[in-house]
């Protein structure tokens, strides 16, 4: 029996056994707080997602400790927090290429920190509430900036006078004054574009000319795309049309940035309206030419490659792949047009300090070197954001960003032009979107009735801004 | 002062207790608070939500996570079976069978998830193949909506290849605990193959199916990787709506409620285990 | 080579026991190799219509590795694996001797007990704890994951380690004890060494419990991912090319485990799904 062996540990074996664990204990409670702070170290910081060009929504509050980051040295480091340019692909670059020119030519060194919009936003609560700001260059969507700006926590920009050698769009000019400061300078623009491999224009409808279609004109319309799939359809037995609505794809955007205010005149006020109606019903008919495995289709570069589709919505950040390999291929259209106009979302990211920053003079410089037109161009060839400023555009050789150039420029040139923003509704910006992602997947997908479908989601929709406070995003006011 | 044995072994086994213990207790009451308490006063606000809401895909969730559970179970059992009394004998290379067999253990559902994926993709393997022996001029969609057979099937696939190794383990080690005698007694009198599997191995295998299609089951209602992967919410599994209501939608109520309900039917098919496994001799088995 | 004749019968069972075996390999083995095949392909060869890809390249798995930020997200997979191997073994360790070497009551209840802990869905574990470790601090940190995974593998760890103990004979422990080693002594220098094999692959095991585990890990990170987490939250929306990469990066230290450990593999598993 096992008598003796009883015996093999003694009380002082065990008591020891216990002290070993009640240290690890403590050690643990007392690394807990390291690890945390460790990784904030901004050139660790992986992104959360490769070619998510929108911001992601964390859960959980930041572990950021500012103080850390910042080394004990007498150059000037600026910390440059940006929810822009998070995904991983983007940090690379902005690491490695965009920003060590900048140190080069100035001898200012520059942390960047790819944080999501929540953490930004908490950070920067708590700094301003502290009273001791570290952050000194802000890079975020203009949705953020809106509401940093109604914060008060940002620095009027215009004691630092005009940027030589640029201009910037007046669309961009009058969003970026906010709350009687020059909030903002434009930085980014993206958009969502349709992309079409040339070999679909052999099968134009009837009355619709390769012409229109590039240009954007009058006749490029949701009831042209719809004749166009179909004849696609009838004379290559191919359902060439695709959208990105998998798990990850961006699809809601089209339903709430484009179809919306493109028959609704606006993106939420008319959710559920008769126009709403007759919309979903356009959709569903669509639907019939979209290829059926769109519904995985998170990003469209990979579908467009393949040749499973030939015209493809999706963000210009999603499609660039597919462009660059293959640009002789593709070609970049602006989106079409319906009853109410030609709606589409247009997403600005600017670059704002924050008030009482360490390093305004320093962090002006930067906002400057990334506003050059040289340095958007660089941008645009490496992560696909288009440039903010109107010289940039001339400076872009041909070749494949040409290409999406040429097709979000004749996008934004639009005479009905219909400009949608994204809402900026924080944590709920999730629910906001399964709403219209909901909608889709129970008319078209299940083919139940909007007029049942809709005012059940329109009550769930209204409780989100109700919730959030959040005004109605344009075009609705 | 010397502890008795009794102290001694109590001592050595309480941190272990102790430390499962909080992490049991805590998360329980916690969901169970979160669930069903809104401000600290009772609410049905989150079992509305999950039967009521457009938003929420909790019946198809449930129906989803049951079909899978009904198709992957019996065809891994079956196959499990087959290769285990396969590799009963010892032959020669029978090693190295035995090691890629077991190998899909050490496989993460999320891998296993991406190496159906990279076989099973519009691009993938299975189409290209296809395609370069001129069977086929349009590859095969698997991924889609539209296609939610396909997918079930790719899941299912994916599953069995997955965790048809769980079953084969225990089926293997019951194997080994069979009296060879016995077999080679009914070898003696003539026993056809079929008779001394239905006669003979099966009945004594009994207890081995019973763990391993219980065990199985429990772990099929916790499905997750493998259908994230493969489908998205295209085919929502209980746990896959846990994740999203959490971290998508941040309806933490609803994703307790979530985890609540993986709990209630992993722990009472856990608790049917533990009752036909203290029939048994538990120093054998453990 | 042998010049023993066989039966016809016998020929036909050798030739369906051998097509048996390529069947089963191939069912196992194809899926993983072509995974791995495409992991190193050149990207624009992933769009051609070849079964297998022509032309080979490290580009992808490069990329991922160090452009993409999934070096990170394996130094936090390390990391939290390693700390749930020392804080598990440091729990599970003493309890999994008790098991094998002490007779007590309600032994085998907690036997028991500790296989139904081992059936506590993670998704039970890690939802809650969203909430506690923003509280405490713990939120997004890997000592977060690593206090969860801990309670995920430690019932295993007791199981397996009092299975491992017990193998060691108590003859030479008691034969250790007749010349004249100390209690300390039989434990030091008689169980631990004979048991070390196990117990090094049980850690192993536990290692790679933690690796794959990506439920607890994708719920309570955010910024610090662990590959598994990494590689869900971000391989939806990637193009094929990161996710046929990603897959061997995740798959590769599972296959270094079955080569290294393969003597334990069928034992140490037949333990853990009891």
């Amino acid at each position: 029996m096992a008598g003796r062996l009883n015996r093999a540990i003694t009380t002082t074996q065990a008591a020891v056994v216990i002290i070993i664990i009640i240290l690890a204990i403590v050690a643990v409670a007392i690394t807990t707080r390291g690890p945390g702070e460790e990784t904030t170290t901004p050139e660790e910081t992986p992104s959360p997602a490769v070619q998510t060009p929108e911001k992601t929504t964390p859960k959980t509050t930041p572990t950021t400790s500012p103080e850390e980051t910042t080394p004990v040295k007498k150059e000037v480091t600026l910390i440059f927090a940006s929810t822009q340019m998070v995904p991983v692909e983007e940090q690379a670059f902005v690491k490695n290429k965009l920003l060590p020119p900048f140190t080069q030519e100035t001898g200012i060194k520059v942390e960047f920190i790819g944080i999501s919009y929540e953490d930004l936003s908490t950070r920067l609560e708590s700094e301003m509430k502290a009273g001791k700001v570290t952050i000194d260059v802000i890079g975020d969507l203009h949705g953020g900036l809106d509401y940093f700006a109604s914060n008060g926590w940002l620095m009027d920009l215009s004691k630092f006078g005009s940027l030589p050698d640029r201009t910037f769009p007046k669309i961009l000019e009058d969003y970026s004054n906010l709350y009687g400061i020059k909030a903002y300078v434009p930085w980014m623009t993206a958009t969502y574009v349709f992309v079409v491999n040339k070999e679909a224009f052999n099968y134009l409808p009837e009355g619709l000319t390769m012409d229109d279609v590039i240009s954007g004109s009058s006749k490029w319309t949701y009831q042209a795309l719809l004749d166009w799939a179909k004849n696609l359809y009838e004379q290559t037995g191919k359902k060439a049309l695709g959208f990105p609505a998998g798990p990850k794809g961006l699809f809601h955007r089209f339903l709430h940035g484009y179809l919306y205010p493109s028959f609704t005149g606006a993106q939420v006020k008319n959710f559920d309206s008769q126009a709403a109606i007759d919309m979903w019903n356009y959709l569903k008919e669509l639907w019939n030419y979209v290829n059926p495995a769109s519904t995985t289709y998170d990003a469209m570069a990979d579908p467009l490659l393949r040749g499973d589709v030939l015209i493809a919505w999706d963000h210009t950040a999603r499609i660039k792949d597919a462009i660059t390999t293959k640009p002789e291929d593709f070609v970049v259209v602006p989106t079409p047009a319906g009853p109410k106009g030609r709606g589409y979302i247009l997403v600005i990211a600017g670059l704002a300090i924050p008030k009482n920053a360490p390093h305004p003079e320093e962090a002006w410089k930067l906002i400057e070197y990334l506003t050059r037109p040289e340095t958007q161009v660089m941008v645009l060839q490496n992560v696909g954001f288009f440039p903010s400023v109107n010289e940039a555009s001339g400076k872009v050789a041909t070749g494949p960003l040409k290409v999406m150039v040429d097709g979000v420029s004749k996008q934004l040139n639009t005479p009905d032009s219909l400009v949608a923003l994204i809402p900026s509704l924080g944590a709920k910006g999730g629910e906001f979107s399964s709403i219209y992602r909901t909608a889709f997947e129970k008319i078209v997908l299940e083919g139940q009735n909007p007029a049942e479908v809709l005012p059940v989601l329109a009550a769930d929709l209204n409780r989100i801004f109700e919730e959030v406070n959040a005004p109605l995003p344009p075009p609705d006011k | 002062m010397r502890l008795t044995p009794k102290h001694k072994a109590f001592l050595l086994i309480a941190p272990a207790f102790i430390y499962m213990g909080f992490f049991i207790a805590y998360p329980l009451s916690e969901a169970i608070y979160l669930s069903f308490f809104e401000e600290g006063a009772l609410s049905l606000a989150n079992i509305r939500y999950l039967v009521g809401s457009p938003l929420s895909k909790f019946t198809e969730a449930f129906r989803y996570t049951l079909t899978i559970t009904a198709i992957v179970i019996p065809i891994e059992t079956a196959l499990a079976l087959l290769i285990a009394l396969f590799l009963y004998n010892s032959f020669k290379g029978r090693d190295l069978i035995l090691y890629m067999v077991i190998i899909p253990l050490t496989i993460s559902d999320v891998a296993a998830g991406l190496i159906w994926y990279s076989i099973l993709t519009s691009n993938g393997f299975m189409n290209n193949l296809l395609i370069s022996l001129g069977l086929i001029d349009q590859p095969i969609q698997v991924f889609g909506s539209e296609f939610k057979v396909r997918m079930l099937l790719a899941i299912v696939v994916t599953e069995v290849w997955r965790s048809m190794a769980i079953v084969f383990v225990i089926l293997f080690a019951g194997l080994q605990l069979l009296s060879r005698d016995l077999i080679e007694a009914a070898e003696v009198f003539g026993a056809s193959w079929m008779q001394k599997l239905t006669k003979i191995i099966l009945p004594m295998l009994k207890p081995s199916l019973q763990s391993a299609l219980i065990i199985r089951t429990l772990f099929a209602f916790q499905i997750f990787g493998v259908v994230w992967i493969l489908a998205g919410r295209n085919i929502p599994v209980l746990a896959g709506e846990a994740y999203y209501e959490l971290t998508e939608l941040r309806h933490e109520g609803v994703a307790a409620l979530y985890a609540l309900i993986i709990a209630a039917i992993s722990l009472s098919f856990g608790f049917i285990y533990i009752r036909t496994l203290r029939a048994r001799h538990l120093e054998v088995t453990l | 080579m042998t010049i023993h004749t066989y039966t016809l019968g016998e020929r036909l069972k050798g030739v369906v026991k051998a097509w048996a075996a390529v069947l089963i390999v191939s069912w196992i083995g194809v899926p993983l190799v072509i995974s791995i095949l495409y992991a190193f392909s050149e990207r624009t060869a992933l769009y051609e219509r070849t079964p297998i890809p022509l032309s080979y390249s490290l580009e992808q798995i490069r990329f991922l590795l160090f452009e993409a930020g999934a070096l990170y997200a394996v130094k936090n997979s390390v990391i939290v694996a390693l700390l749930t191997v020392a804080l598990s073994f440091l729990l599970g360790l003493p309890a999994g001797y008790a098991f094998a070497k002490y007779v007590f009551p309600g032994r085998d209840a907690l036997k028991l007990a500790l296989i139904g802990m081992r059936m506590f869905p993670v998704m039970i574990i890690a939802v809650p704890l969203v909430a506690l470790y923003i509280r405490i601090g713990l939120s997004d940190t890997l000592v977060g994951v690593a206090l969860a995974h801990t309670a995920m593998a430690l019932p295993f760890v007791v199981l397996i380690t009092s299975s491992v103990f017990a193998g060691v004979p108590r003859d030479l422990e008691e034969a250790g004890m007749v010349f004249g080693l100390s209690p300390i002594g039989v434990f030091l220098r008689i169980t631990i060494p004979l048991a070390l094999p196990g117990l090094a692959a049980a850690a192993m095991f536990t290692f790679l419990l933690s690796w794959n585990e990506v439920f607890i890990a994708a719920v309570l990170t955010l910024t610090n991912r662990t590959l598994p987490a990494f590689i869900l939250t971000s391989a939806l929306a990637a193009p094929d090319f990161f996710k046929f990469a990603a897959n061997f990066i995740i798959v590769a230290p599972a296959l270094v485990f079955v080569f290294v450990a393969r003597r334990y593999l069928v034992t140490m598993w037949g333990i853990t799904v009891r």
